[in-house]
């Protein structure tokens, strides 16, 4: 036995020794394209390419990423979406999260090793900016995968959504803007099948593929099927599942599915694949919109490449039933943070999204860099600031997360860090003026072995329960990841085990250099205040409330008015009673029509 | 959703109100001469009554007339308005309510000089008796029926007047409102004139027609108020696009930068009580600065013009327009009359005119062109031209007197006798 052990131990070792490190020089500039052949625009490239190279490596390896910004007008940041980053927790990239904003010219180097297999991404993670262009797949190869050997190609196809304008133009015009009280998203121009359209994916009979789906898009989700082909789904968001048989998949921005699809037999016709935008995740749908993308899965060139059937229903597999291989009972929760989801206009007039009473507002300093300039206080949730909404969690312990959805449209929420548990996902609320909430007395359905996952979708009105274990101490966000609504503040912030991160964790560097570069304030409470940490005077804060029935100046223009229709009337009654008192006898009496008219009492 | 304003509207009722007011006046005038010089006489009773059937019958051959003319014209700019106005609502509903106000203010306070109106029609229904040649002329057909010509030129022209008026306050309203305002709005109108024929108390009629000459100005304050409102409301519909229609009352249905006041409950376009508030005193809900501010400043210009009109009355002439203050015939007031203080002998002294002219008095009467005319009738043999137009009167005079009349005037009217 000890021998055996022995053995393993040294096998082990011999993988991590192979371990390899994966090195990329990435120059983030602007590049000019046309992805649906309709309009040219300018994208946040990579190396003058865009879309911009997908990142891969195998599990384990360590990757290093020196990332340069020459954009030129824009800072930017890179996540990487899904990956734990276990106790390199400043690699996470969100932008006052963990890292200050690379600023136009600096650099800053990502450097992790990868402990999980699976489908990811990079983005940007600096204000809405990766839905102009800077996101790819970032891939990891596992030889030890459940189902290794099934299959013959190992292959990814990415979903979009897709704007003509600039994000930052849309921002400011369209979106966040006074004159859009209901909040409603942008309309995407087009979807895009890998960042395309009408593409050809070349297969051959009876072969078996592993697509790695992923959804680039920054609002709407799509659902993807073949025609006529069925595929097994083998891995979601980096979690092995059962391969589970479906023919349509639902597939929110920033999730990934990994499935197996098999080829048929003949080589005589070629078979439409189609995304669909989720159409009710649009505020309406402009004339003349294209909401689906093609593509065919390529038997033969030179046969006839048909165009998609039209379906009457959307018939697809709903991902809460999906069972991870490494099955996991629910887990028992330690502590809980209820987020209720809704929409509130402030009083700027702008449409902001809020989880309980508090919308999202970043802080002047990191999340990160408070939790490792504050020694002892770093677990004294008032230091991050009044409006970051920010937890303190304990380390090794189980948090469940309860979504409300007070909100009539869909939402998918991502967890840095983590994977969780869907423990509940409830149906939507029956109409918009109703709403589910979680009841832990009266549960719903609860699966035996719940699915995991880092990107959920909850629906309109109800309500899902997350569970995760804290087992990796960092600053994590959890958002929405539909980027309108990060914009508008649908954000919190989990600071777990702020004491094992300070005494595990350092901060590069050159990620406090590209702080320094850009002007930033990198230590302190979020304020920025290093003397008092209690202090928060500076920090920023959310718009004030709409006023509700009348203010002073309401009051004052009211009575003001009455007194105005009060003086008016009793002017013209003035006007009236200084009426002639008399009237004109003497003119009858001059015509000689006899005696003079009598009018009454009027004054002689 | 029922709403009195569906049934019932405001400034309709007011302007049917103020013409039949008007030509009451001018019916029960002519039956008061009537009766005044016909109907005491037992021998001349039957042309008394044939008379007065002639007035009646004029009167109302002119309304029927009008009333024809008036249901044509509306149904005909229904069927054609309607569709081009839909998609600028708000533009149109501010342009009519503009419309409205005006149309209001300007007839309103004619409504308190009663017995200005009175003396006016006396003097003008005087001359044209006198023109026609009395009651006891026979001969062209003009004068055999000019009891009945007299009434009916007067019905028709005031009701074309209120047509015209209604056309344009009612485009706004809905149909439906029209008939029982125009209705009610003839009924008072008829019911105050007869008072007046009567020789009601004339101080109880003056007290109702202040309070309701302030009703109708409080209306005309809120329609200009509104007008702003719906421009201003038209201006954020297209910032906002089309969403406005989903907000109802709440945040973003107005534009936070030009509130005054927000009130998310009693919105006029949606609760009933609260649309007569906004019809008769201009409630709004959500107040914009432009609304508050046209509300405040059409007061202060009411008072302003009150102002003006009483120094006009008193004076003759407009602050700072002494120059151009031409006596007009509305603008006289019948108490500078030289009859006022006299008794009833003097009065029958027709020299009295002679005891003026001794004080270098070019114009006895200081009155309107009618009356020196007929002064001129009765006086045939001090040689004055017949005219009817106060300047011809003018000139008339400085030629035989040679005085420079304009000032005279002036002078008699500013120095009360």
């Amino acid at each position: 036995m000890r021998v055996f052990s022995y053995l393993v131990a040294l096998a082990a070792s011999a993988t991590a020794a192979l371990a390899a490190t994966v090195q990329y020089d990435f120059s983030v500039e602007w590049v000019k394209a046309n992805p649906d052949g309709d309009y040219e625009r300018s994208f946040i490239g990579v190396n003058g390419q865009w879309p911009p190279p997908p990142i891969e490596c195998n599990i384990y390896d360590r990757v290093i990423i020196n990332v340069t910004n020459n954009l030129g007008n824009e800072p930017t940041a890179v996540h990487f979406h899904g990956l734990f980053m276990n106790g390199t927790n400043a690699m996470d990239g969100p932008v006052y999260v963990t890292q200050c904003p690379v600023p136009v010219g600096s650099s800053i180097i990502y450097n992790f090793t990868v402990e999980q297999p699976g489908t990811y991404w990079y983005h940007s993670h600096f204000a809405a900016q990766y839905p102009d262009g800077f996101r790819a797949p970032f891939i990891v190869h596992d030889p030890n995968e459940p189902f290794a050997g099934q299959y013959d190609l190992d292959t990814y196809l990415t979903v979009a959504d897709y704007y003509h304008n600039s994000i930052p133009w849309l921002m400011a015009n369209k979106f966040l803007t006074l004159t859009n009280p209901k909040g409603s998203e942008p309309i995407p121009d087009a979807a895009l099948f890998n960042d395309s359209q009408n593409i050809k994916f070349n297969v051959e009979p009876n072969k078996t593929y592993k697509i790695r789906l992923i959804n680039m898009g920054a609002l709407v989700s799509q659902y993807i099927w073949f025609e006529e082909h069925d595929f097994k789904i083998v891995e979601v968001d980096g979690i092995y599942v059962e391969p589970t048989d479906a023919s349509m998949i639902y597939i929110t921005v920033a999730q990934r599915y990994t499935i197996l699809l098999t080829t048929k037999n003949s080589t005589d016709k070629n078979y439409p694949m189609i995304a669909s935008f989720d159409t009710d995740m649009l505020d309406h749908i402009p004339p003349g919109l294209v909401w689906n993308v093609t593509g065919w899965l390529t038997y033969n060139d030179n046969a006839e490449f048909p165009q998609p059937a039209l379906i009457d229903q959307y018939d697809f597999y709903d991902d809460f039933d999906l069972v991870p291989v490494e099955k996991e009972a629910p887990y028992e929760p330690d502590y809980q943070v209820t987020a209720d989801v809704q929409m509130v206009n402030l009083g700027d007039g702008v449409n902001y999204a809020f989880f309980n009473d508090i919308t999202y507002v970043a802080p002047n300093v990191p999340t990160l860099y408070t939790v490792m300039s504050s020694g002892n206080l770093s677990t004294d949730a008032t230091i991050y600031g009044s409006n970051t909404h920010t937890y303190v969690l304990g380390y090794q312990e189980v948090v469940e997360i309860v979504v409300n959805n007070f909100d009539t449209g869909k939402h998918p929420f991502h967890l840095h860090g983590h994977t969780f548990q869907v423990i509940e996902r409830s149906d939507a609320a029956p109409s918009d003026d109703d709403n589910l909430v979680y009841d832990p007395t009266n549960p719903g359905t609860i699966n035996e072995y719940p699915m995991r996952r880092d990107t959920v979708y909850v629906r309109p009105g109800g309500y899902m329960v997350l569970r995760f274990k804290t087992d990796n101490p960092g600053v994590w966000f959890f958002h929405c990841h539909i980027e309108w609504h990060l914009a508008q503040g649908l954000a919190l912030v989990l600071v777990e085990a702020p004491l094992e991160i300070q005494a595990q964790q350092t901060i590069p560097d050159d990620h406090y250099a590209a702080c320094k570069a850009g002007g930033y304030s990198y230590q302190g409470n979020a304020a920025g205040n290093t003397v008092n940490l209690f202090d928060l005077t500076g920090e920023k804060l959310q718009p004030n409330p709409l006023p509700t029935g009348f203010t002073a100046r309401g009051i004052v223009a009211l009575v003001f008015s009455c007194i105005s229709a009060f003086a008016g009337m009793g002017f013209i009654a003035w006007y009236g009673l200084s009426d002639i008192k008399t009237s004109t006898p003497e003119v009858v009496d001059i015509i000689g029509m006899g005696e003079p008219l009598d009018d009454g009492d009027d004054a002689k | 959703m029922m709403a009195i304003s569906d049934f019932f509207d405001v400034s309709v009722f007011f302007i049917l109100f103020r013409e039949t007011l008007e030509a009451s006046i001018i019916i029960s005038v002519l039956l008061a001469f009537l009766k005044q010089g016909v109907g005491n006489a037992h021998e001349d009773l039957l042309v008394y009554r044939k008379l007065v059937l002639q007035v009646w019958f004029g009167a109302l051959l002119g309304f029927s007339i009008c009333l024809v003319l008036g249901g044509i014209c509306v149904d005909a700019w229904y069927r054609l308005g309607k569709d081009i106005w839909s998609e600028s609502e708000d533009i149109w509903e501010g342009v009519f309510c503009i419309v409205a106000g005006l149309i209001i203010s300007y007839m309103g306070l004619a409504m308190l000089r009663l017995n200005k109106m009175k003396g006016k029609w006396r003097v003008k229904i005087a001359d044209a008796l006198a023109e026609t040649g009395g009651r006891t002329t026979v001969g062209s057909f003009s004068r055999k029926y000019a009891m009945a010509i007299l009434p009916f030129v007067t019905v028709l022209r005031e009701s074309i007047e209120a047509i015209v008026f209604i056309g344009g306050v009612t485009l706004s309203a809905p149909a439906t409102s029209v008939p029982l305002s125009v209705f009610t709005g003839i009924l008072c109108g008829s019911g105050v004139g007869y008072f007046i024929y009567q020789g009601g108390n004339h101080m109880r009629i003056q007290m109702f027609l202040i309070f309701s000459t302030s009703f109708l100005y409080l209306v005309a304050a809120s329609l200009m108020s509104r007008a702003v409102w719906y421009f201003e409301n038209y201006e954020w519909s297209q910032l906002v696009g089309g969403d406005i229609a989903e907000v109802g009352s709440g945040p973003g249905s107005y534009d936070i930068r030009k509130s005054v006041w927000h009130v998310n409950c009693c919105n006029p376009l949606f609760d009933g009580g609260w649309m007569i508030f906004n019809a008769v005193l201009g409630w709004q809900n959500s107040a914009t600065y432009g609304s508050v501010l046209m509300y405040n400043f059409y007061w202060i210009a009411i008072m302003i013009a009150v102002c003006l009109m009483l120094y006009k009355e008193k004076h003759g002439y407009l602050p700072f327009f002494r120059k151009y203050g031409k006596v007009g015939f509305d603008d006289i007031d019948l108490t500078l009359s030289p009859s006022v203080g006299r008794t009833p002998e003097e009065l029958e002294d027709v020299s009295v005119g002679s005891s003026y002219s001794q004080h270098r008095d070019p114009n006895p009467y200081g009155v309107g062109s009618s009356s020196s005319h007929l002064l001129a009738i009765v006086n045939d043999d001090i040689g004055y031209e017949h005219s009817t137009y106060l300047d011809d009167n003018r000139q008339s005079l400085e030629s035989t007197q040679g005085v420079d009349a304009s000032d005279g005037l002036l002078e008699v009217c500013s120095t009360p006798p």
